[in-house]
């Protein structure tokens, strides 16, 4: 095995032998990612309504299911009916500080249990999640952003919001509110750039997962099949009290 | 199994495809659909040419500082405590993964589709080393269990008929199923689910990585990749160093247009962002990332005439409309990378030689430069294969030959007017139902895979004459 410098150098060698195919250069970052994240949430304050009109158009195109809600009543209610439709008992959630909402009081009354993710990865913890979460046939998440654009779900990982809450389950629903809309894929860049600068939150997590709809192939004679490894139906809630 | 396809000369391959009218009829549906479906998302997307410009420039910029983005991106995967390997050759990449195995004593690896470890024959040489591979993009997993290499970039399986299939799950479960794509995905479902909470170690390539973040971006639809990355305890990344890109803002012009290149979607399902092993406090994710910074014969081309087909993003649209690929299919080409993209990376891996065939296999139509995402002139480089070959002597010495003579004929108006009146005369016992099938000499082995329309019986010349 070559070493980090030895590898490097073979690649600089070869890079100095030409000046390349025509004068090109990368895409111009944002300069200021804090204040250009900024500029977007000023802009989506006011837009937010056609952004959540085009992310509904785009989301149920990928066969997304769209629901809109008052507030946590009305998310819970959406929840148990589904829970009652796919006869399920239990679900997994983010944590609720994660989730902006504690859905437990509404819905163990109606005799659904709920593993909430562990805010912390102490291993028994963990052992306990990933048990329910294999098993769970709903899974609950926020949503870090809605893009109109494409109908995508976007969420980051982190302590108290695994990435298998919307992965392992054959349901994934996700809750978000206004402040959540993105109309364009240059904004999520923003949004990204600014993440990564932002010393105090630095990407507490490893994954940033764009879903958009059901998991999907069409491996088997070109015939479109959904649910092959991740969930079959991908629920996106909206939140007016939010 | 691996190179069982290629030890058969070229033009063998070919027909045996050609004589397979399953793979014709399939090959000829999945391909039409492929190009309707890039059409119409194209069609409703005004600025998908400029960002194709775009994405077109990020690629060559990256490379003209690709060290520098390299080694930007190793920092910051070793900063998040991600291990980075850098690996020259394709063995020295699978003799890395061979031994994280060894030591952590993987028993099961789970994967989700990779060019890059097909590139280096990985699953031999797992399972000869004692780990079982398990391929986990439904239609890897088909062609696993089949024994055969994947025909098709985006659709691996194409080839195979929801019978074949039926036929490959009832023997893995032991139970008769039947050929019903929506009981057998649901089959793949249950099988693969305890896989990938069994395995130790998920393998994966890399569609792109950001310099910048030291974060590796995976595109997959069923999303076998997001399990393969946060289930098991250790997760490989395999990549060639061309997939880095520098920043976010990057990737998001590339997203834009690679699942609309691919299958027509605005996005695939899944675009997910990894980045090191599980952070702290963090309730799953792996416990190690390593990731496989692969040369493999690429940066000799960094300078050299295969510079450009280093921007490719394995999209595979570039297959679907070449006349070539849409007649034969991917096992045909014989190697790792098919279609017309694909002879030129077999050529960046393993050399101009190893081509010295395939580089004829593309009509230069130029279907492939129009519809590449990244707008690679792929015919410009096969021409100059072609030529590299020819001066090298490669080719055949009859062709060089005829090819010479042929020279002679055209550059001369008499010349050639003797020859058509001679080819007449001579051609005549070989003609049957009015095609040339097989002709004599040096021109034999011409006529062996081909048909062709004898001389006519008139020059165009004599007709014009005749209708003035
Ligand atoms: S050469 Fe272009 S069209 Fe072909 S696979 Fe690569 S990126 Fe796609």
């Amino acid at each position: 095995m070559a070493t980090r410098a030895e590898f490097l150098e073979r690649i600089r060698r070869e890079v100095r032998r030409t000046p390349g195919l025509f004068p090109a250069s990368a895409a111009e970052r944002p300069p200021r990612p804090a204040e250009a994240r900024a500029a977007v949430r000023r802009q989506m304050a006011e837009r937010w309504p056609e952004a959540l009109e085009r992310f509904r158009q785009e989301f149920e195109r990928v066969n997304g299911l769209f629901h809109r809600a008052a507030g946590l009543e009305e998310v819970a209610g959406v929840i148990r009916d589904l829970a009652r439709e796919k006869d399920a008992h239990e679900l997994i959630t983010w944590a609720s500080a994660e989730l902006g909402l504690d859905l437990r009081g509404s819905l163990e009354s109606q005799g659904l249990s709920i593993v909430a993710a562990p805010a912390d990865g102490r291993d028994d913890a963990r052992g306990r999640y990933r048990e329910a979460a294999a098993r769970a046939p709903i899974g609950v998440t926020g949503a870090d952003f809605a893009l109109a654009e494409t109908g995508t779900l976007i969420l980051l990982s982190g302590p108290g919001r695994p990435h298998s809450t919307s992965l392992l389950p054959d349901t994934h629903v996700a809750i978000f509110g206004k402040d959540r809309l993105l109309e364009t894929l240059e904004q999520v860049g923003i949004m990204l750039e600014a993440l990564h600068l932002d010393a105090a939150r630095s990407m507490s997590g490893s994954v940033v997962s764009f879903i958009t709809g059901p998991s999907r192939t069409a491996d088997i004679e070109l015939t479109l099949t959904r649910g092959v490894h991740g969930p079959k139906e991908v629920h996106a809630i909206f939140v007016e009290a939010r | 199994m691996s190179n069982q396809a290629s030890t058969k000369p070229f033009a063998e391959r070919a027909a045996v495809a050609l004589r397979d009218t399953f793979l014709q009829e399939a090959l000829t549906i999945a391909t039409t659909k492929f190009i309707g479906l890039r059409k119409d998302s194209f069609a409703g997307f005004p600025q998908g040419e400029a960002l194709r410009d775009r994405a077109r420039a990020i690629k060559e910029a990256t490379l003209q500082r690709l060290d520098d983005y390299l080694e930007r991106l190793a920092d910051n995967v070793e900063r998040l405590g991600g291990h980075v390997h850098w690996a020259t050759t394709g063995d020295e990449a699978r003799e890395t993964i061979l031994r994280l195995c060894r030591d952590r004593r993987v028993k099961m690896a789970v994967k989700s589709k990779s060019m890059a470890t097909e590139e280096i024959e990985l699953n031999d040489a797992l399972e000869q080393a004692g780990v079982v591979p398990v391929e986990t993009d439904l239609g890897e997993y088909i062609i696993q269990l089949a024994h055969e290499k994947p025909s098709h970039i985006i659709a691996p399986a194409i080839h195979k008929t929801k019978g074949q299939v039926a036929d490959l799950f009832s023997r893995e479960v032991g139970q008769r199923l039947p050929a019903d794509p929506e009981v057998l995905t649901a089959v793949a479902r249950k099988e693969l689910r305890q896989k990938f909470l069994q395995a130790d170690m998920g393998i994966t390539g890399a569609n792109f990585a950001v310099a910048d973040t030291g974060t590796i971006v995976l595109v997959t639809n069923e999303g076998n990749g997001r399990m393969v990355t946060s289930l098991p305890r250790i997760h490989v990344a395999v990549m060639g160093i061309e997939k880095v890109i520098p920043s976010m803002t990057d990737l998001m012009v590339f997203l834009a247009i690679l699942a609309r290149s691919a299958t027509g979607q605005k996005l695939s399902v899944y675009t997910t962002l990894v980045r090191g092993p599980r952070q702290a406090r963090e309730v799953e994710g792996p416990e190690e990332f390593h990731l496989i910074l692969m040369d493999n014969g690429r940066s000799r081309q960094i300078a050299g005439e295969l510079r450009e087909a280093l921007y490719c993003l394995r999209c595979g649209a570039c297959l679907n409309v070449c006349p070539v690929y849409r007649q034969i299919g991917g096992h045909a080409y014989g190697h790792t990378y098919p279609g017309p993209i694909g002879i030129l990376l077999t050529a960046m891996l393993k050399g101009d030689r190893a081509v010295k065939e395939l580089a004829h296999a593309s009509s230069l139509c130029g279907a492939c430069h129009e519809v590449c995402p990244v707008r690679i002139d792929i015919p410009r480089m096969l021409i100059e294969l072609r030529h590299r070959l020819d001066r090298e002597r490669i080719a055949p010495l009859a062709e060089r030959l005829v090819f010479k003579t042929f020279r002679r004929l055209l550059t001369s108006p008499a010349l050639f007017r003797l020859s058509v009146a001679l080819g007449r005369v001579a051609q005549r016992p070989f003609v049957r139902n009015g095609r040339l099938r097989s002709l004599p000499l040096v021109f034999a082995k011409w006529t062996r895979t081909r048909d062709l329309p004898p001389v006519a019986t008139q020059t165009f010349t004599q007709r014009w004459k005749g209708l003035r």
